[in-house]
């Protein structure tokens, strides 16, 4: 089993502090306070790379929230052979039909898995659907989707850490690091 | 949505699964569905044109996808600029191969990437009778020619942990795993073309040609003049 100091040892550079996420966390969720008060709000979390944002998220907005999970499967899992379409592996556990919903996730590169998911989601006729990322990678954006609260926007950089993993790892550390190259290129 | 359609015929292996990504995340596309004139002569006839890889109509976006090394997409580059130029309303998207990388990174199939790759992923372009390359495979084409794209089926890629270290880029053994991943089915055949133990027949001159056809015409037997 992989020790922290090896994940750590890992990162090439920390891109953003454990302080810099929390004071721009904080920062989201005063935003989303005063945009959504006086409503019912559901945060929709995807899975997995989303949970500690969704954690810190939930826990800086100071109006009445109801929290929902959703995973779907990514491209090159174990789905992609079998089906080649991406499946819902978690769907919301209650209705949104008429709930005002905000979409919380940890990264949007390409943008394909977030299309999907608001195509999904706004099959279930929600009030009104939102999008709130920790991290924006536009230059990697192949679907233009309109963010509504976006804390930090990366250079074009393999990141890991809180929340973000390559090969399940990394999800635990408690800052944004850019992961060494080598990790990645040298055989397993 | 993945099986209803017939697969075009791709011309770089990396196209095709870029091809299967969009399929999976329920993304309609169109590969090379429209051929943009980017140079003309005075005349105004065309001499040279550019077909995006592919269009995404939901999105009105065509992407470009190029995995020649950095320092070869120079002309491409100038071409898409060109592109934009003449079409300023056009949304397209040029991947480049650091791009593919970073796609394939991302779900955990970087070990594809080189395969997928440059030349080794390219489709074996095709031959006419007088020899002549007649797929140029980089989406751009001359004098209105349209590139000639080269059946390449789709086919699931085998576990890439399981695959023995790769052969160097150039190397036959490479070329014949390359299209192992491309095609399964037809790998064998690449793998004859390739294989040191099993030589392709020597080319023969035009004048051992000459001589061949000459004595096939002594041995067929004379027919009745034409009336």
């Amino acid at each position: 089993m992989t020790r922290t100091a090896d994940l750590i040892a890992d990162v090439a550079a920390v891109l953003l502090s454990e302080d810099q996420i929390q004071e721009k966390v904080a920062e989201l969720g005063r935003r989303i306070s005063a945009d959504y008060a006086g409503r019912e709000l559901t945060l929709v979390s995807v899975l997995k790379g989303s949970l500690p944002f969704m954690a810190d998220l939930m826990r800086a907005i100071t109006i009445p929230v109801q929290i929902d999970l959703m995973e779907v499967s990514s491209y090159g899992g174990t789905a992609t052979e079998s089906s080649g379409l991406v499946r819902i592996l978690k769907d919301l556990s209650s209705s949104i039909d008429g709930h005002h919903v905000l979409i919380v996730e940890d990264i949007i590169d390409t943008g394909l898995t977030l299309n999907y998911l608001v195509r999904y989601l706004r099959g279930k006729n929600p009030a009104s659907l939102r999008i709130c990322t920790l991290l924006d990678k536009p230059a990697r954006r192949l679907v233009e989707i309109p963010i509504d609260y976006r804390g930090f926007e990366i250079p074009d950089q393999f990141v890991i850490g809180y929340g973000l993993d390559y090969g399940e790892r990394y999800r635990n550390l408690r800052f944004v690091g850019v992961l060494r190259p080598e990790v990645y290129t040298s055989p397993a | 949505m993945t099986d209803a359609r017939p697969r075009p015929a791709f011309a770089h292996a990396s196209e095709a699964e870029l091809a299967r990504i969009l399929d999976f995340y329920e993304v309609g596309w169109e590969y090379e569905p429209h051929t943009f004139p980017i140079l003309f002569d005075r005349q105004g006839a065309v001499l040279e044109s550019f077909s995006p890889d592919f269009y995404l109509p939901d999105l009105d976006l065509y992407v470009e996808l190029t995995t020649l090394k950095q320092r070869l997409v120079r002309k491409k580059n100038r071409k898409l600029r060109r592109l934009r130029e003449l079409y300023p309303g056009l949304r397209i998207k040029l991947l480049y191969a650091r791009d593919f990388r970073a796609l394939l990174l991302k779900y955990g199939r970087i070990a594809l990437a080189d395969a997928l790759s440059g030349a080794v992923g390219q489709a074996t372009p095709d031959r006419d009778a007088a020899g002549v390359l007649t797929a140029a495979g980089d989406g751009t084409s001359t004098a209105g020619a349209r590139p000639r794209p080269v059946a390449l089926p789709m086919a699931s890629t085998p576990d890439p942990g399981a695959s023995s270290p790769p052969a160097a880029p150039g190397d036959p053994a490479a070329r014949a795993d390359a299209a192992a991943l491309r095609d399964p089915v037809a790998a064998p055949r690449a793998a004859r073309r390739s294989s040191p133990t099993h030589p392709r027949r020597p080319r023969r001159t035009r004048s051992e040609a000459r001589a061949r056809a000459a004595a096939r015409a002594a041995a067929v037997p004379a027919t009745e003049e034409p009336t």
